[in-house]
């Protein structure tokens, strides 16, 4: 099944490369496929380089895309949703 | 990557003579890619693969991959252990990187669907990001891509030492584009795979060309390597005459290169006619035609070539590799060895010379901001006396087995002879006294490559028993045209009238005090030059062993009474290209079906 949810990014420095290598790791060896759409561009989010090149700074919107088995899935998302709103620990 | 149908031409300074017919096979710096890179000096080869090599490529791409990333570990953990925490989580976001299927699947993919070597595809890979971050706005995600730079260095330099991709296994019928080429790539280079060599940077005389010349491999530089870059996959032409690259040829280009090439090799093989003739003019004077030898297997080819000798035994080049100067016992050995294979035939034997671009032993040559007029040759045997001494001696005692000559280089005044005379007295004495056997009469002789010894060369052969011309270094050293550098090289010209003169003047002095004078420089192992050498009163020409048939065959086409008029003629004219271009014409008329030397 796929999940959509958008979420602003709250952190101050946006997706830099700790937020980016979170989001990676967090993915690492999951079965489903996940993509981050920012301005109209949607990318790999198990790709860290990716992630960087959206340039995503705070406050800019993205959608995010989970697509996979019912349960994996959103357990997935609520991680994901989960480290967005931590502001990934900063 | 764009594919021209169209032949294009592109005019480089040709620097090593032949024609070569191949494919391109790239070596760039990283430099190139990362300005401000200085730890990462090897060149990046860039060559097409066979389908066959896909998987090895690929294999070699991961281990290279699993390296960085042990490294990147091993790093992690020296500075979590060190309780640098933001350090090691920085490394963390380089180790997602390093798996990222960008860096992953998508290389070994480019590198299957491209069929061309990991590094060439990895680094194309990493400038497509380089791109990329440069075009984000915010600067603070653009210098995201520093990491990525970081890691792209350390995956690189793994693949490259997983296979060092050097000159020496390139694949057969390649020609080598560099921006720049170092004498080692060049030495590493195989004959059988190598046709030829293509650089932006490198003058004609620098020592890359001149081994190039040496393993017979064409070479022209200064060709903008920007411009061949989209074509990579395609035919080269390289025609080491003219300087001219053809990419792209059509059918007719091909045709008329491919029967020169062919022309080029029957021509080569002719000369070989040459072996069992004498280097005499065809009015019937007979020269000395002596060979410039480094290393003790060449005189095997001056014995086929039956060579008059030995006009120029560069001592120090068996010894460069050493990081001591070698003692006294070892250089006579080889000395010895030397003297005995030359069957009773002359061998000049030059001392040391070190410095410059030469650096034997460099830990004793203090850091000077001009080696090339600096402490180098003479002047550091004179400084270095112990060193001096034991090459004096080992020389004298391999006199007992043959006819040995000694030759000091880079003279600039007559205190250096002087000096370097009393030095051969003193040893003499001490081998005597050491009831050590050496020949009664050895003749002392002078190299003429500065200028200013040029000028006093009347006063050098009242002390000495011969002269040699250097005409490399007299024609660097009367220019003032450094002949390693490129945006120089038309200025380096041996053709130029101050030099004929300097050679003119020479010449006449050593005949006025009866002794023998020899030209040991490059433009004597140029037929072009033969005539003009001939007709200013040379007698004995040194050339590299590989050469003589080919001056033997142009004094053989000479007539001393033709080249006297040539000579002549030479003198009355102003600039060096007007002399060049004589030079050309009259080796035409002579010599009319060498296709190597006439264009």
């Amino acid at each position: 099944m796929k999940l959509v949810s958008k979420v602003k990014v709250k952190n101050r420095m946006g997706l830099h490369t700790r937020p980016a290598t979170t989001i990676v790791k967090l993915l690492q060896g999951s079965k489903c496929d996940v993509t981050i759409t920012h301005k109209k561009e949607t990318i790999n989010a198990k790709s860290i380089l990716s992630i960087l090149m959206l340039a995503a700074g705070q406050n800019s919107r993205i959608t995010i895309m989970v697509d996979g088995e019912e349960d994996i899935a959103t357990d997935t998302m609520d991680k994901l949703l989960s480290v967005f709103e931590n502001k990934f620990g900063e | 990557m764009k594919v021209a149908t169209k032949e294009i031409r592109l005019q480089g300074i040709p620097i090593s003579r032949g024609i070569a017919i191949g494919k391109p096979l790239f070596f760039h710096t990283l430099e190139e890619y990362f300005e401000d890179n200085h730890d990462l000096k090897n060149n990046i080869p860039d060559f097409a693969i066979e389908k066959e090599g896909v998987a090895h490529e690929i294999n070699r791409y991961r281990q290279a991959i699993a390296c960085a990333r042990d490294d990147i570990k091993r790093l992690q953990k020296k500075l979590e252990g060190e309780q640098i925490l933001e350090g090691a989580a920085i490394l963390d976001a380089q180790l997602q990187m390093m798996l990222d299927p960008l860096l992953t699947q998508e290389v070994e993919q480019e590198i299957s669907s491209k069929k061309r070597n990991a590094e060439s595809v990895f680094q194309e890979v990493i400038k497509i990001y380089q791109n990329k971050f440069n075009s984000i706005f915010d600067p603070f995600f653009r210098e995201r891509f520093k990491d990525i730079q970081d890691i792209s260095r350390r995956v690189m330099r793994y693949l490259l030492k997983s296979v060092r991709v050097s000159a020496a296994d390139s694949p057969s019928g390649s020609i080598v584009f560099s921006q720049e080429l170092t004498t080692s790539d060049i030495v590493e280079s195989n004959k059988e795979s190598i046709e030829a060599f293509v650089s932006h940077l490198g003058g004609a005389t620098s020592h890359a060309a001149i081994v190039a010349k040496a393993k017979g491999i064409p070479y022209v530089t200064s060709i903008d390597l920007r411009a061949i870059e989209p074509y990579k996959g395609s035919q080269v032409i390289v025609d080491g005459r003219t300087g001219e690259i053809i990419i792209n040829p059509t059918p007719e280009t091909l045709k008329t290169y491919k029967s020169l090439r062919a022309q080029l090799r029957l021509q080569l093989n002719n000369l070989k006619k040459m072996e069992g003739l004498p280097a005499k003019t065809y009015d019937g004077y007979l020269m000395k035609l002596s060979a410039n030898i480094e290393s003790c297997h060449e005189v095997d080819v001056l014995h086929r070539y039956q060579g008059s000798g030995v006009g120029l035994f560069r001592s120090e080049q068996a010894f460069l590799s050493n990081s001591v100067f070698p003692l006294e016992e070892e250089q006579f050995q080889l000395y010895r060895n030397i003297v005995q294979k030359m069957n009773g035939l002359p061998i000049v034997i030059r001392t040391f010379d070190v410095g410059g671009d030469k650096l034997l032993g460099s830990h004793l040559i203090a850091e000077e901001s001009n080696p090339y007029l600096g402490c180098r040759a003479i002047r550091f045997s004179l400084k270095e006396r112990e060193i001096f001494k034991a090459q004096l001696s080992a020389i004298l005692r391999a006199s007992a087995f043959g006819d040995v000559s000694i030759m000091f280089p880079m003279v600039s005044g007559l205190p250096e002879l002087l000096e370097a005379k009393e030095i051969i007295k003193e040893v003499r004495a001490n081998l005597k006294e050491r009831g050590i056997a050496f020949a009664d009469h050895i003749p002392i002789g002078c190299m003429i490559e500065v200028p200013s010894a040029a000028i006093i060369s009347d006063l050098l052969a009242k002390e000495c028993d011969f002269l040699s011309i250097g005409t490399n270094d007299l024609t660097q050293y009367t220019l003032a045209v450094d002949r390693g550098n490129h945006f120089l090289s038309n200025l380096y010209a041996p053709t130029h009238p101050s030099v004929i003169r300097l050679i003119k003047l020479i010449v006449h002095e050593a005949n006025q005090h009866g002794i023998p004078v020899a030209i040991c420089g490059e433009i004597a192992s140029d037929p072009r030059f033969t005539p003009l050498l001939l007709g200013l009163g040379v007698r004995e020409l040194s050339v590299a062993a590989r050469h003589l048939p080919v001056v033997k065959n142009a004094i053989r086409n000479t007539s001393i009474v033709d080249a006297s008029r040539l000579a002549l003629k030479v003198l009355s004219l102003s600039t060096a290209s007007e002399v060049q271009e004589l030079l050309e014409q009259e080796y035409r008329r002579n010599v009319p079906d060498d296709v190597f030397y006439n264009v």
